[in-house]
């Protein structure tokens, strides 16, 4: 059963990359849009990520930052998580994790809101952080 | 303390809010944040019951947005073989 999950993600994986390496989400209507963005006009967290996937699928790295900027940071947090647990696990090391100190979490979520409001500032330079 | 933390779906919850549209990723992180500093005074009871919020808001932001989109994507599939289809019968 457990394979079976594993191999169901993998799949789902697969097919995600491929349609972000082949089919532009900026020159394409048919992938769905932020619910938010649509409803309310605000730019979410999120948005951009659709479009930084596919940049950074042709390695495009400017283009990423520029369609969304935690991007970078969610991958990065995803990377150092996946190696401590792996080290940890696999190898029976004892390193800290970052991720488990009391600050961590509300300095992820001040980051986040803080990213949040300043995206939607239609004035210059914290329009650069809203997708394109 | 030789007790382990309770799993705080801190990574879960942020790539929930960064790479889903919607921002019930950010009740995981306040939820994560309350695993860590109850596990740090003590507290496991209290840990163990925010790291169960924190997965059901995470788990529950990844099924909605999973959901969206699925019917979305029926939604423009269906239409666009309804158009086909109307333009091969003219």
């Amino acid at each position: 059963m457990r394979k079976f999950k594993y191999f169901g993600f993998f799949l789902i994986g697969l097919v995600l990359i491929l349609l972000y390496f082949f089919v532009n989400p900026s020159e394409t209507n048919y992938y769905p849009k932020c619910p938010l963005y649509v409803t309310t006009g605000i730019y979410c967290p999120g948005c951009g990520s659709q479009r930084a996937t596919y940049e950074l699928l042709h390695f495009h790295f400017l283009g990423v930052l520029k369609q969304n900027l935690l991007y970078i940071l969610g991958i990065f947090i995803l990377v150092y998580h996946l190696i401590v647990s792996l080290l940890n696990t696999v190898f029976n090391k004892k390193i800290y994790n970052y991720l488990y100190h009391p600050k961590t979490p509300w300095i992820l979520l001040i980051i986040i809101l803080v990213f949040w409001v300043l995206r939607n500032l239609p004035y210059y330079p914290f329009n650069l952080l809203a997708p394109h | 303390m030789d007790q382990k933390s309770p799993k705080n779906y801190l990574v879960e919850s942020i790539l929930v809010t960064i790479f889903c549209c919607l921002p019930f990723g950010i009740a995981g992180i306040v939820f994560a944040s309350q695993v860590n500093s109850k596990f740090a005074v003590g507290d496991f009871e209290g840990a163990l019951s925010a790291s169960k919020s924190a997965k059901k808001w995470m788990t529950w932001g990844l099924i909605l947005s999973i959901l969206y989109y699925v019917i979305i994507y029926f939604l423009i599939f269906g239409l666009l073989g309804i158009t086909l289809l109307s333009v091969g019968n003219n």
